[in-house]
């Protein structure tokens, strides 16, 4: 249940996220972005875009939830902290395997910019933090 | 000259003619080939990507020896050697012109170079333009050129990927189209000089990929192609300062299936005359003026990548009312169509073992 959270919660915030960088983009570029469309394109990219966003995470949650269970054996850092940061260097490491693999020089437009990739592991962060909860929650 | 003694039905769309044809293999063991030109002794010239020019004999025979005195060229995924273009004097000067990417994975772009070709070489190389600036990586190059008949020339660029909101700068060069004069120097009216924040090569800029122009000089048309992101890929009709909108309007998504823009026309932005969508992946461009394929007169030709195709667009007052998928038989990616001398198609396909195949009518 924690990792199906975790999935949910990166996945859809990062769709949310790129999103809003690809428009903020567009209106440096001089583009009224309403808010209707702001939300149209928010919703369109969580149906063309989050899918496969979603593929990404699978693999990168499923990778690093275990090591950092693992880890715990030897790094003494609270659950609300391993978690997060394990999900965000999972998923970092998913970009730069995507990155190297892909035709393109970068596969997620938003993570063209740091800012763009931070924000994009933040959600990965915040996903971690709900498996993190959610498994207090069962432990407790 | 092998023959693949085909005789082929062209597949039709409503309303279209029966075109019959025949494919014959004029060359193979190109690699990448990209471009080709046509000689005035009957024989051609063809680019391979990882930076090579192959003399094709008047007799058909692919010489083994690469043409000397290329320039150095980038080769890495998109990058390498990309066009030959015969200079419009090149029975009097063999002068010849070499689009390219130069560089490295850091910092590379188009370059275009001049250089004279004796028969057996190229000699007096110089280069005539590089795009500005450097860009990482190796996508999104354009390369392609045309000659006006004000004795200019109009090449192509791309946006370089990552770029791509810099296809609305005029401060640089990516995603748009520059024209030159033919020793390289800026056109006295070029439509962005005058703009101080404008590069004065500039033609037409909000550009993605542009793999393919046409010069109509019947209609004084200049007619390009260029590929969308997944979906999206157009044919337009440039007017010169005239801004093509990309990437604030497309009617393409991003390859993750994400929105690049909410919008597919503006009213600022030049919409296209025609978008594919799903992408065909356009790459060469041809319009067919002979006498070997009447019904194909005045009609355009888009070669095609992930198509695996030629699309034929039939026009009417330049507006393109049918379309028709031809050589799918093939099999291959199709980097380049052209019409011969002798009014026959020349296709080239884009394939490590590639070939330069020759399309005549079947009887």
């Amino acid at each position: 249940m924690g990792f199906v959270l975790a999935l949910l919660v990166t996945t859809l915030s990062g769709s949310l996220i790129q999103t809003q960088f690809n428009l903020a983009a567009l209106a440096a570029l001089g583009a009224e972005i309403s808010l209707s469309t702001r939300l149209t394109t928010s919703l369109q990219d969580l149906l063309g875009f989050a899918p496969l966003y979603a593929g990404m995470v699978v693999l990168s949650l499923a990778a690093s939830i275990p090591l950092a269970a693992l880890s715990r054996r030897w790094l003494a850092l609270p659950p609300a902290l391993l978690y997060p940061l394990a999900a965000a260097l999972g998923l970092w490491l998913a970009l730069l395997v995507a990155d190297t693999l892909a035709p393109m020089p970068t596969l997620i437009a938003a993570t063209r910019s740091l800012s763009g990739t931070l924000a994009m592991l933040g959600g990965a962060a915040l996903g971690g933090l709900v498996y993190a909860c959610c498994r207090a929650g069962r432990t407790s | 000259m092998k023959r693949l003694s085909i005789w082929l039905a062209a597949p039709l769309l409503a309303g279209l003619a029966h075109a019959d044809y025949r494919l014959e293999t004029v060359a193979e063991g190109l690699e990448h080939p990209w471009s080709l030109a046509f000689l005035p002794d009957g024989g051609m010239l063809v680019t391979e990507r990882p930076g090579r020019l192959r003399l094709v004999d008047a007799d058909g025979a692919l010489r083994e020896a690469p043409v000397a005195g290329v320039p150095e060229v980038f080769a890495e995924a998109q990058a390498g050697l990309f066009e030959v273009m015969l200079a419009p004097d090149f029975a009097d000067s063999g002068l010849l012109y070499l689009s390219y990417a130069y560089g490295d994975i850091t910092a590379n772009n188009t370059c275009l170079g001049r250089a004279r070709f004796n028969g057996e070489g190229l000699s007096g190389g110089e280069v005539l333009f590089c795009a500005s600036p450097a860009k990482r990586g190796a996508a999104h190059y354009g390369g392609r050129m045309a000659l006006l008949p004000d004795d200019t020339l109009v090449l192509t660029l791309g946006d370089g990927f990552d770029y791509r909101e810099q296809a609305q700068n005029a401060g640089n060069h990516l995603g748009s189209l520059v024209r030159l004069s033919l020793d390289g120097r800026v056109p006295d009216d070029n439509p962005f000089l005058g703009d101080d924040r404008a590069r004065p090569e500039l033609y037409s800029i909000g550009h993605r990929n542009v793999q393919g122009i046409v010069y109509d000089d019947q209609r004084d048309e200049l007619l390009i192609n260029e590929h969308g992101p997944r979906g999206g890929d157009e044919l337009n009709r440039i007017q010169p300062g005239a801004n093509y909108g990309w990437p604030l309007t497309t009617h393409g998504v991003d390859y993750t299936g994400a929105r690049i823009t909410p919008f597919r026309e503006l009213p600022a932005f030049t919409p296209p005359l025609l978008h594919w969508t799903p992408s065909i992946a356009p790459s060469g461009m041809a319009l067919y003026r002979g006498d070997a394929f009447p019904d194909w007169q005045g009609d355009l030709f888009v070669s095609a990548l992930a198509g695996q195709q030629v699309r034929r667009l039939i026009r009417d007052e330049g507006r393109v009312v049918d379309q028709q998928v031809l050589f799918e038989e093939l099999g291959a990616r199709i980097r380049d169509v052209r019409v011969g001398p002798d009014g026959y198609l020349y296709l080239l396909t884009d394939h490590a073992d590639g070939a330069l195949i020759r399309v005549v009518p079947a009887s």
